[in-house]
């Protein structure tokens, strides 16, 4: 797949599958074609090449909430999908419960972008695209969404295709990791996580953090 | 208090100008204006100011009712725009007094005219800020709703309609300000009553005071109106936060 924008090439024959039920992750600078991948795939973006996707059930979680602001939460979830009884159970989980018919200018940044990833669920998705999606969040927030993703996707077994330049974020969500070179951006290296870390605290991230640090700076060398 | 004291600095720029111009036929003097002023505070006077109110209530509603679909229409497809743009251009360049000719053909004296004249200098107008608001619409709401495949009609109602609210506001401040004057002067040249056709009668007669009497009926009735629909938009405004 090749993409350019006024004949400048942003992203240069990538070429990769990821299979029903992958956690997997781009990692790179920003510029180098990240989101622009995640918007070919959804279907936003015209493109070079040929994109297979597997199932029309995407969740999309946008790098910002992208939300109605004259509408309140309940009805900008209920836009895209009627379901009060599934809509409750993750503004519950994501701690919105309460907040319902708030409208968005009500709620902080970070609440929002909780909205956006109920959102993304709500239509229970066999593809969930990632877009930086946690930059807004403080840290608690952060593990608790991310721990119910984890969660959720030992249940359902949803693909996740993560797009982030935190390596943290992408060792600790992903079991493979696609590493991007600048633009004209290329696949690099991709690196498969045979080990998972628990949660934030656990040792075994910060293992697996230096050693995609450490590929990815031989591979810029 | 500073609305007070510009009304002030108006009435001494009116007396001072009085005073350079002593004529009442040139400039009457706003304590002559105001001696007729509570003359003409009678039933002729109200039946009058009703009539125009009317008048402006329904040159307001057909601008709304026609200009919202269509630029909404124009606004939604650029083939629509292409089309409808040359008509609602030349609407919009046709001297007042051409259409007169047309409009007293069509119906002589009479409500219609003084409607038909101030609602095609309005619409125009309607269209266009109707058709910005359109356009205007955030692309990241529609990307959203695209990805989530939500029906095109639910677009529309929901994320459109909603968009545009602020600029059917705005066309309503810009009309509430403008359809008086375009009234009052549709009276004048083809109306059978209201506070213009008293403008003209009094101009007829070349009573001067008066002619400025029932202007400040028309700028009093105009400004609260237009007053009353600022604030009924600031409430709107505030609801959204989207000001």
């Amino acid at each position: 797949m090749r993409k350019d924008f006024n004949g400048m090439k942003v992203i240069e024959n990538w070429s990769f599958s990821v299979g029903k039920g992958d956690r997997v992750t781009l990692l790179g600078p920003s510029g180098c074609g990240k989101t622009t991948f995640l918007r070919i795939v959804s279907g936003l973006e015209d493109f070079q090449g040929k994109v297979e996707v597997f199932t029309d059930k995407i969740g999309y979680v946008f790098q910002e909430p992208r939300l109605i602001p004259w509408k309140t939460i309940t009805e900008n979830l209920m836009l895209i999908r009627r379901d009060p009884d599934k809509m409750a159970s993750l503004l519950e989980k994501v701690e919105l419960k309460g907040f319902e018919n708030h409208y968005p200018w009500q709620l902080s940044e970070g609440m929002k972008q909780r909205v956006n990833f109920v959102r993304a669920l709500l239509v229970d998705p066999e593809l969930l695209l990632l877009d930086e999606p946690f930059d807004a969040l403080d840290l608690k927030t952060k593990m608790k969404v991310m721990n119910l993703l984890v969660d959720l996707w030992q249940k359902r077994r949803f693909s996740i295709v993560f797009v982030t330049h935190n390596v943290k974020e992408a060792v600790f969500l992903s079991e493979r990791i696609f590493l991007l070179s600048g633009r004209p951006s290329k696949i690099l290296d991709e690196v498969e996580l045979k080990e998972k870390a628990r949660d934030f605290t656990d040792e075994k991230l910060f293992g697996l953090e230096k050693m995609v640090i450490e590929r990815l700076l031989s591979l810029l060398r | 208090m500073k609305a007070v004291f510009g009304i002030l600095l108006v009435l001494i720029v009116w007396h001072l100008l009085h005073f350079l111009f002593p004529s009442s036929l040139i400039l009457p003097g706003p304590v002559e204006t105001f001696e007729v002023f509570v003359k003409i505070l009678n039933r002729e006077t109200f039946e009058a100011l009703l009539s125009t109110l009317l008048k402006g209530l329904v040159t307001t509603f057909i601008v709304i009712a026609v200009g919202l679909p269509v630029g909404f229409v124009m606004g939604i497809s650029d083939r629509m725009y292409e089309f409808l743009r040359p008509l609602v251009t030349v609407v919009q360049a046709v001297p007042v007094v051409s259409w007169l000719v047309v409009v007293i053909f069509l119906w002589g004296i009479g409500w219609q005219g003084p409607v038909v004249i101030s609602s095609l200098s309005l619409i125009p107008v309607a269209v266009f800020t109707t058709v910005s608001g359109v356009r205007s619409v955030d692309r990241k709401l529609l990307e959203v709703m695209k990805v989530y495949r939500v029906p095109r009609r639910t677009i529309l109602k929901e994320v459109y309609l909603g968009s545009i609210w602020p600029f059917v506001l705005s066309i309503l401040e810009v009309s509430s300000g403008n359809v008086w004057k375009a009234v009052v002067m549709g009276e004048y040249l083809c109306g059978d009553r209201g506070l213009g056709v008293l403008i003209s009668w009094a101009r007829q007669y070349v009573d001067v005071p008066r002619v400025y009497a029932l202007t400040i009926f028309t700028v009093v009735l105009g400004i609260s109106f237009e007053r009353s629909v600022k604030v009924l938009a600031r409430r709107v405004w505030k609801k959204w936060r989207l000001s």
